[in-house]
């Protein structure tokens, strides 16, 4: 009970300070962050953007308070047990990052029932009572293509990393991807291999492939892996083709070396940890009563040759290329969905 | 008894024979263009899983029950705390090394206090050591990755008469191993006690003191593979060693080490590494599916177990 204590407490402080505050309504509320994961640098990230982004709203009087929690293992069931006890501890709003898209479905759907708003993101879940917020990945996937189809008007084949095999995201990422070959015919995909969106899986997976693969011009990836392929290629002799690149550090670094050395040439796209501060902020106003659409988009991360330094710059050693949201943003994704 | 005989019934025959039949089907792709990448690619990779192989190796023969789950958090917590050391200075290379085996020993330390003093069995205890280990990795390092001293990372990923550092250093750690167990009191000791504890008690061997040493030695090793691994991997990440703990188990048992205790071997550790990087290496360069390639992994294992397994009959 003393951490409802302290909640309240904080709460009675925050509306003693704001006594006159725009956002009243949800001065007195609460928001839970269920997230399922934190073992990799995106989820640090969003953890990090988190807790900047609501620390300040929480110092500001928009909400009472914004507490994160993390479950150990990465496990459905662990995570519904979670949200019960959010249920339990009075929370107003829970802001998800489900382990699953359906196994949480009973779990929001008590959440829905006990009047709490549920606001999932990233991880998604199918419950209809819930909102989402999801990136188009199959766009994201395709547009990779497309960028190639400029690039190297005349084509040629491609060596495409995957995912988690079984992930609903690495499923959409890679039929945006076949759609965009399938666009662009001039493209072939000859290899195809899965990164688990790591580092040192890509690599693995990609100098397995690579002594058998015919040359190839270039690498469409999901993000994380681009530095592990480029690693794998690198041992070999091959010419180093265009690797499609995702938002770590890592990833960005590389390719300004290679862009500083040899004027190599690629672009970006990821989704930017920092979705978890716009589902925050969407919370956020349908609490203040704002009637929001179940399903909105918010739209990816894209890096370019000429925006690469400014991006590189504002990314953090060893963290994840970032936007954090504000509530303009979120107001303005909401209108948007109308 | 034939020779050939006394080899099909050594127990580390099926695993390379496994892995021979793979590598044979995956450069005939190419017809045989992608022999000298692939077999570099191989033995690189196999390298990492030989090292967690071999200390989980020792801990599965001192008998049933004897297991270590902290391999992929200490190999985490090694490397990354190693990297963050060194901080891309090649003069700290040494003090990097030793920092990752001071924490393969802590861990070891740790997994066995529980064990023993707690009376905790080891499937537990080392999960939970596992939980911490991961945790204080997750907490020096916030997703933080910080490159390896150019002269490390040039070692660990360059190759010295066309065979790969990596793999030579593996080797070395093999042969210690392979003398430890075989031509070593201690190697006696541990299978005397996967065989039988009460009965290597009662014979006075130092039960406790061996099987100490033998976690010890299995989160050392863990601690090198994570040094190493960082280094060829450009940086270590917080999940790097995830792949590894069902990967150490797998090449012990494929390997044609007995699960229950008390016999084991070290070249199927390198048949069995092989084997599990070419068996998916050449069913993504048959192009098969994701849930395919699972199933079809899942498969082969099994076959390789059952072959493997039948000599016991034959004894």
């Amino acid at each position: 009970m003393t951490i409802r204590k302290m909640l309240l407490a904080s709460a009675a402080i925050a509306c003693a300070a704001m006594p006159v505050s725009a956002f009243a309504d949800t001065s007195a509320k609460k928001i839970a962050l269920s997230n399922n994961y934190a073992g990799n640098s995106w989820r640090q990230a969003m953890l990090t953007s988190w807790e900047k982004v609501t620390g300040e709203a929480v110092k500001a009087g928009v909400v009472a308070a914004a507490d994160p929690f993390t479950t150990a293992e990465n496990q459905a069931t662990e995570q519904a047990a979670q949200i019960q006890n959010m249920i339990l501890q009075g929370y107003d709003a829970i802001v998800l990052n489900a382990a699953s898209p359906t196994a949480l479905n009973g779990a929001v759907k008590e959440a829905c029932d006990a009047g709490i708003t549920v606001v999932s993101f990233d991880g998604i879940v199918t419950e209809p009572c819930a909102w989402r917020i999801a990136v188009n990945f199959k766009e994201m996937g395709r547009s990779e293509v497309e960028y190639l189809a400029k690039k190297l008007p005349q084509g040629g084949n491609l060596l495409e990393i995957r995912g988690l095999a079984g992930v609903f995201v690495d499923d959409e990422i890679s039929a945006g991807i076949h759609e965009g070959v399938k666009q662009f015919p001039q493209f072939k995909i000859v290899g195809s291999v899965h990164g688990d969106w790591a580092q040192d899986v890509a690599q693995k997976a990609v100098a397995g492939i690579l002594p058998s693969l015919p040359d190839i011009v270039g690498v469409v990836t999901q993000g994380g892996d681009g530095y592990g392929a480029a690693q794998a290629i690198a041992a070999t002799d091959r010419k180093m083709p265009t690797i499609i690149m995702g938002n770590r550090e890592d990833e960005l670094k590389w390719w300004k070396e290679q862009k500083d050395s040899t004027g190599y040439e690629t672009m970006s796209v990821s989704i930017a940890p920092g979705v978890s501060t716009l589902a925050f902020w969407v919370a956020q106003q349908i609490l203040d009563g704002k009637q929001v659409k179940k399903d909105l988009v918010v739209p990816f991360l894209r890096i370019d040759q000429d925006n690469l330094e400014t991006n590189l710059a504002n990314t953090q050693a060893g963290g994840v290329a970032n936007v954090e949201y504000t509530q303009a943003d979120a107001i303005k994704v909401i209108e948007s969905a109308k | 008894m034939t020779p050939l005989f006394r080899l099909v019934s050594k127990p580390w025959i099926w695993s390379w024979l496994a892995a021979f039949v793979v590598w044979f089907l995956t450069i005939m792709v190419t017809l045989g263009a992608s022999t000298l990448g692939l077999s570099q690619a191989a033995l690189t990779f196999a390298a990492f899983s030989v090292i967690v192989g071999i200390g989980q190796m020792f801990v599965i023969t001192l008998g049933p029950g004897n297991i270590d789950l902290s391999v992929p958090a200490t190999m985490t917590l090694a490397g990354t705390v190693a990297l963050k050391l060194m901080n891309v200075e090649n003069g700290l290379i040494l003090s990097g090394l030793l920092i990752a085996l001071v924490i393969g020993l802590v861990v070891g330390l740790c997994n066995y206090a529980l064990i023993k003093a707690l009376r905790i069995p080891p499937i537990i205890a080392t999960l939970s050591t596992s939980f911490i280990v991961q945790s204080a990795a997750i907490w020096t390092n916030r997703g933080l990755r910080i490159k390896p001293p150019s002269v490390l990372a040039e070692f660990t990923t360059s190759n010295t008469l066309g065979v790969p550092n990596v793999a030579i250093v593996a080797l070395l750690i093999s042969l210690l191993a392979w003398f430890l167990l075989e031509k070593t009191i201690y190697g006696r000791w541990i299978s005397a006690i996967g065989q039988s504890m009460p009965a290597a008690r009662m014979a006075g061997i130092p039960v406790d003191g061996t099987r100490f040493v033998t976690y010890l030695f299995c989160a050392v090793l863990a601690s090198v593979a994570g040094y190493l691994l960082a280094c060829f991997s450009g940086g270590a990440a917080l999940n790097m060693g995830s792949e590894y703990l069902l990967m150490s188990i797998a090449v012990v048992v494929i390997g044609g080490t007995a699960v229950a205790g008390g016999d084991s071997n070290v070249p199927g550790i390198w048949g069995a590494s092989l084997f599990m990087f070419l068996v998916v290496s050449m069913l993504n360069t048959y192009g098969v599916g994701a849930g395919i390639r699972l199933i079809m992994t899942g498969l082969i294992i099994i076959s390789v177990i059952m072959l493997a397994g039948r000599r016991a009959g034959m004894r």
